[in-house]
């Protein structure tokens, strides 16, 4: 599955505001065509500013970034049409009345690719409110709408800050169903920082744990209880559903199916989808 | 009946006709960029511009004697652009409130105008009278400067007019998209530091001010999208400004303060009209 080169690779990137405390240190990884990247951690562990790193809002204290193995500070201009960023909570300016046509073609005349986006909004379910005001959606129909700006210019790599923040469950599932069909379509590379560790233990095949120090898992398979309770200083029940034991038919949990538990338990959904930390 | 002597007295003097263009061209330039000025949160920017032409103004008449208009006028462009241009860089993307910034820096640059003032001009005539145009008293060339600002300010908007919109709308999806937002961050306060310094001379702090927000303020309040905010804030700025001068001449009323006036009416009489429409709409 993987070509020979990677879409990015970090090499021991660093990062500090202003000298400050450390925020990031020593990152590496990388990430081919096709693959997703996970990233785990606690509020405050860095997690955004790696975000920001990559799509050049910051720059790294020290360390190199490569995209397709040529470093970044070789580019003249930043590679911006290589990747999307939909950032955390995308800031939009709830000021002006803007449109949801009117906001892809922002980006499309950026790239001069306003035929493309009544199908981006459809591959993405919302062509139906192409002349609603963005404003008046729901949360998870803005979540579409940014992720169709962010497929304009065909990245790729495609990098989400919580996108399923603030969304309930189904609304979660359709949003990563979606981002999965992008990603088996043109085999875009996807950076997704998420607090649903068992969204992200799912539907991620690499995983990157931060707290101001990292772990990094090339197999998300590889990521254990230890390293989660290490990373999030706090112990954890219930971490990681396998959807086999929520068939029907099946009374009882096995335990042994379980990434993460150590226990048998009821096969309810609710008690199973959550990820709780011990009282 | 007055009115239609009034519009008679238009074509008839000179003075009027340069008024009614000046007043064209302005309200058209600040109307265009009012929306912008409004949606990117500068308002209390733009006051700060104005207030800081103060400094500027006193320098140059350290600098100049009153009968040299043009010298005085660019000094004080080029000192209060230097000004903003300072103000432009410590507020770019800050994640500190940049409002209390903004107003020390005002309220110090008005206060060492006033000193330099004080202390060092030729002619110590009140240093706020400078700040307070007759639009009635334009001169031919003070119409062309107007025009020529709204010739320099309409392509800026207008060509990269997407791109205006994606840094106020969503700034981080366009710097990551490519949209050089610091380029766009200081070209906006550079043009609305020189829309700013030629008003005042033209029209007065109070207009500009007026012509500034107000228009914005109104389209985005009734505008359904993007491009009929800036129509709605072009053709309210023009045709209230046009009133304006209008009821200033049939009265004899002090133009710049009538205009404003006139400008905040129609604002209050429109927020009040769609109250009580969206009232009767729910029976």
């Amino acid at each position: 599955m993987n070509s020979p080169t990677p879409i990015l690779r970090a090499d021991k990137i660093c990062f500090s505001y202003n000298g400050e405390a450390t925020i990031l240190r020593d990152i590496s990884f990388s990430i081919y065509a096709g693959e997703s990247l996970g990233v785990l951690g606690p509020n405050g562990g860095g997690k955004s500013t790696l975000m920001k790193i990559i799509v050049g809002l910051l720059k790294p204290s020290s360390g190199e970034l490569y995209f397709e193995e040529k470093p970044s500070s070789e580019f003249i201009k930043y590679p911006y049409d290589f990747f999307s960023y939909v950032p955390q909570n995308s800031e939009l300016n709830t000021i002006l009345p803007v449109k949801v046509s009117e906001y892809m073609s922002f980006t499309a005349a950026l790239y001069k690719k306003q035929n493309d986006t009544d199908e981006l909004l459809n591959l993405v379910g919302i062509l139906h409110k192409k002349d609603s005001l963005i404003s008046k959606l729901s949360g998870g129909e803005k979540q579409r709408v940014l992720l169709a700006r962010a497929l304009i210019n065909r990245p790729k790599l495609l990098l989400l800050d919580e996108p399923t923040k603030g969304l309930d469950s189904n609304g979660q599932d359709q949003l990563l169903a979606i981002i999965e069909k992008i990603k088996k379509r043109d085999q875009t590379a996807v950076i997704i920082v998420d607090h649903n560790i068992n969204q992200i233990v799912r539907n991620c095949h690499k995983i990157l744990c931060l707290n101001r120090t990292y772990h990094w898992h090339n197999n998300s398979d590889l990521l254990t209880k230890n390293i989660l309770e290490d990373v999030y200083h706090c112990e954890f029940e219930h971490l990681l559903i396998h959807e086999n034991d929520l068939q029907p038919g099946k009374e009882k949990a096995d335990h042994e199916n379980h990434l993460f538990c150590d226990h048998d338990h009821s096969t309810d959904k609710e008690t199973h989808s959550l990820m709780r930390r011990k009282k | 009946m007055n009115f239609i002597h009034s519009l008679q007295d238009f074509l008839q003097y000179d003075f009027l006709l340069y008024a009614l263009l000046g007043t064209l061209f302005l309200s058209i330039t600040c109307g265009l960029i009012s929306p912008l000025l409004i949606a990117r949160k500068n308002a209390f920017m733009g006051s700060a511009i104005s207030h800081s032409t103060l400094l500027g103004l006193a320098i140059a008449l350290s600098l100049f004697s009153s009968e040299k208009p043009f010298a005085i006028f660019l000094t004080t462009l080029v000192i209060t652009i230097l000004c903003t241009l300072f103000l432009a860089f410590s507020t770019y993307r800050q994640k500190l409130p940049t409002d209390s910034l903004i107003g020390i820096f005002y309220t110090a640059t008005m206060a060492l105008g006033i000193l330099i003032h004080s202390a060092f001009a030729k002619n110590k005539t009140d240093l706020l009278s400078f700040l307070f145009g007759n639009i009635l008293l334009l001169t031919k060339e003070d119409v062309l400067l107007s025009m020529a600002i709204l010739a320099i300010t309409a392509p800026l908007i207008i060509i990269p007019f997407k791109k205006w919109l994606f840094l106020t709308y969503d700034e981080e999806g366009a710097i990551t998209s490519g949209v050089n937002s610091k380029f766009y961050h200081y070209l906006f306060f550079i043009l609305l530091s020189l829309l700013i310094v030629t008003s005042i001379k033209l029209a007065g702090t109070i207009l500009i001010e007026t012509l500034l927000l107000v228009p914005g303020f109104f389209a985005l309040k009734f505008a359904n999208n993007v491009k009929q905010t800036f129509i709605i804030s072009v053709l309210f700025s023009t045709f209230f400004a046009l009133l304006g001068i209008l009821i200033a001449n049939t009265y004899g009323l002090p133009s710049g303060a009538t205009l404003a006036v006139v400008l905040f009416i129609a604002l209050v009489l429109s927020l009040v009209f769609k109250k009580i429409y969206t009232f009767l709409k729910s029976f």
